[in-house]
């Protein structure tokens, strides 16, 4: 992994420009180091190399290279505009074929501080682009499946924690005449907006914005999987720290209808988790195991009947939190992996197994025939 | 798990401890049992705790002492940046400081926690240090605890002092969003009695 993440990031250096993003602010911005007044967690100016967390600017460059080099099954495409007027792109993996596909969704980096999120959706990137033509399990999934990944939900945010405060949450949309800034955007979702786990002071954490889908970036999202919802299976929303599977809800303690089975589902991913480097997670419903929230991307997505929706809280469980140690990163991801395929298995299983049993029923019966037939003769 | 709303919430728990420096060398695992009570919603929780197989005294004396000589080794006055830094790392020489800091903020961290909030330390910011007569470690510096499930980052200004073998002393002042708090004695917790350092 660390070599290829290394060219990626060294090619990102030679390759000039962004992609209609204005990359030489970023660079100046990165430089100076500023503080903040209340939280004062420190943006510290390091080199960027491949053991680290990726700076947005090389998310856009690489998001750009992997789909160029992998241009048979990867497109770049535009989800929405961010407060500050930035561009989401997200990454669609689609194998060439004329069978209707189902979508699995995940997106990282709806809270800016949660940097192990971004890291992941491009290794989750990486790994399927890597592996699809080899892999059988991989190339399974391709047959009917499609992935949309969006890297980074909460651009302005991220950035800003690069820029100034490591520990920023919200997004960075303006209230109060400018004297209060940001929304949680995983409170401004359409499902029981603000009536539990949030608040409606916007210098709160957890401000819930000014209505349900007040902000840009949420209007971007739920706009795109409102126009697709009956095509998708699995949502999946990646974000730290905790070590949990949530499943919905957070705004109530009814379960989803499906609840079983996704416990089930989920409780399967936390093992194949734990199989690889002995990571503990815990699996539930958000308001049983973490607390109450309403207006969550999550709940919203099963909400309009999306089956499969997931939160995942990424490590660790509280010794570095946010910060998490670079050389952290790829036993995460790797972990994480396995629990998002182990997911996708079940998924899939339910959806095709039933169908490639009766091709088999029917390659079967027209070999009987053939067999049949050819005894005559 | 009880909840009694005139009484308060009782939590029975049953845990292992290992080394928080994560040290592989004795496959030493504590095993605790604990009984904690908050009262009616207030900080401070009563803590009952009884452990057996921990860390032997002589061992904890000789590493409390490596601790107090790796610090007094640092040059006074301390000016360092964020521990850890963004990308989560701690230098190597900067771990003790980070190693203390967790102990005066766990001690911050308990006078804070009721029934519905609790904290993680995010970061630990302004380090200083400053030489007193007694030759005890004086530590002045600000962190930055998470709080659950609000999602805020609490500034705290910490100030500890430590000598091996005494009880840790702990000032702090948090910066509240709406409540500011004094140091600890102000309010009226759950714990009964207990003085700023018997815990320690």
């Amino acid at each position: 992994m660390k070599p290829l993440l290394g060219t990626l990031y060294l090619l990102g250096m030679l390759v000039p420009g962004g992609l209609g993003y204005d990359s030489e602010e970023y660079r100046v911005q990165c430089l100076s180091e500023r503080n903040s007044n209340r939280n004062q967690g420190q943006a510290n100016g390091l080199p960027v190399d491949s053991h680290s967390l990726p700076w947005l600017f090389q998310i856009y460059q690489w998001m750009s290279q992997i789909s160029e080099k992998y241009r048979e099954v990867v497109t770049q495409h535009l989800l929405g505009t961010t407060y500050e007027n930035r561009t989401m792109y997200y990454l669609k993996i689609s194998q060439p074929s004329n069978n209707t596909k189902k979508i699995i969704w995940m997106d990282c980096g709806i809270h800016a501080r949660e940097w192990i999120a971004p890291a992941f959706c491009q290794w989750f990137v990486k790994e399927i682009l890597q592996n699809y033509k080899e892999n059988p399990r991989i190339s399974k999934f391709l047959r009917n499946l499609d992935f949309y990944v969006l890297p980074v939900f909460n651009i302005d945010g991220y950035i800003y924690t690069w820029t100034t405060d490591r520990l920023w949450r919200k997004s960075r949309s303006s209230h109060n005449n400018g004297t209060c800034f940001g929304t949680d955007l995983n409170r401004n979702f359409n499902a029981s907006w603000c009536s539990t786990g949030a608040s409606k002071n916007c210098e709160d954490l957890i401000f819930c914005g000014t209505g349900p889908v007040s902000e840009p970036e949420t209007k971007a999202l739920s706009s795109f999987i409102e126009s697709r919802k009956k095509n998708i299976l699995c949502f999946l929303t990646m974000h730290s720290y905790g070590q949990l599977i949530l499943t919905p809800y957070g705004y109530t303690q009814d379960k989803a209808s499906n609840h079983e089975e996704l416990i089930r589902f989920g409780q399967k991913a936390a093992n194949a988790l734990k199989a690889k480097h002995g990571t503990n997670y815990r699996v539930g419903s958000s308001v049983d195991i973490l607390y109450a929230t309403s207006g969550s991307s999550r709940d919203w997505a099963r909400d309009i009947g999306i089956p499969f929706s997931y939160t995942f809280e990424l490590r660790d469980n509280g010794t570095y939190g946010f910060v998490l140690p670079a050389a952290q990163i790829q036993p995460t991801c790797e972990e994480t992996m396995e629990a998002v395929l182990s997911i996708l298995d079940d998924v899939y299983a339910k959806y095709w197994q039933s169908n490639s049993a009766r091709k088999v029923t029917s390659a079967t019966a027209g070999l009987i025939l053939l067999m049949s037939f050819s005894s005559l003769l | 798990m009880m909840t009694d709303p005139k009484r308060g919430c009782e939590v029975d728990l049953v845990f292992s401890t290992e080394r928080y420096d994560l040290k592989e060398d004795e496959d030493q695992v504590g095993k605790c049992s604990a009984r904690v009570f908050y009262k009616n919603e207030k900080p401070r929780p009563a803590v009952n705790v009884t452990c057996t197989r921990l860390i032997e005294k002589k061992k904890t004396q000789e590493e409390d002492y490596l601790l107090y000589k790796q610090l007094k080794q640092l040059r006074a006055p301390l000016d360092v940046g964020s521990i850890p830094d963004s990308h989560g790392h701690i230098d190597p020489s900067l771990r003790p400081i980070w190693d203390l800091a967790f102990l005066g903020s766990s001690y911050v961290m308990w006078e804070k926690t009721t029934q519905s909030l609790h904290y993680y330390l995010a970061q630990l910011n302004s380090v200083k240090q400053w030489k007193t007569n007694d030759d005890a470690i004086d530590f002045d510096y600000i962190v930055l605890l998470h709080e659950f499930p609000t999602q805020e980052i609490i500034p705290c200004r910490i100030h500890l002092i430590w000598f091996p073998g005494k009880p840790l002393k702990v000032k702090y002042h948090c910066q509240e969003l709406q409540t500011p708090e004094e140091a600890s004695g102000t309010e009226e917790g759950s714990a009964v009695a207990l003085t700023e350092s018997s815990n320690f």
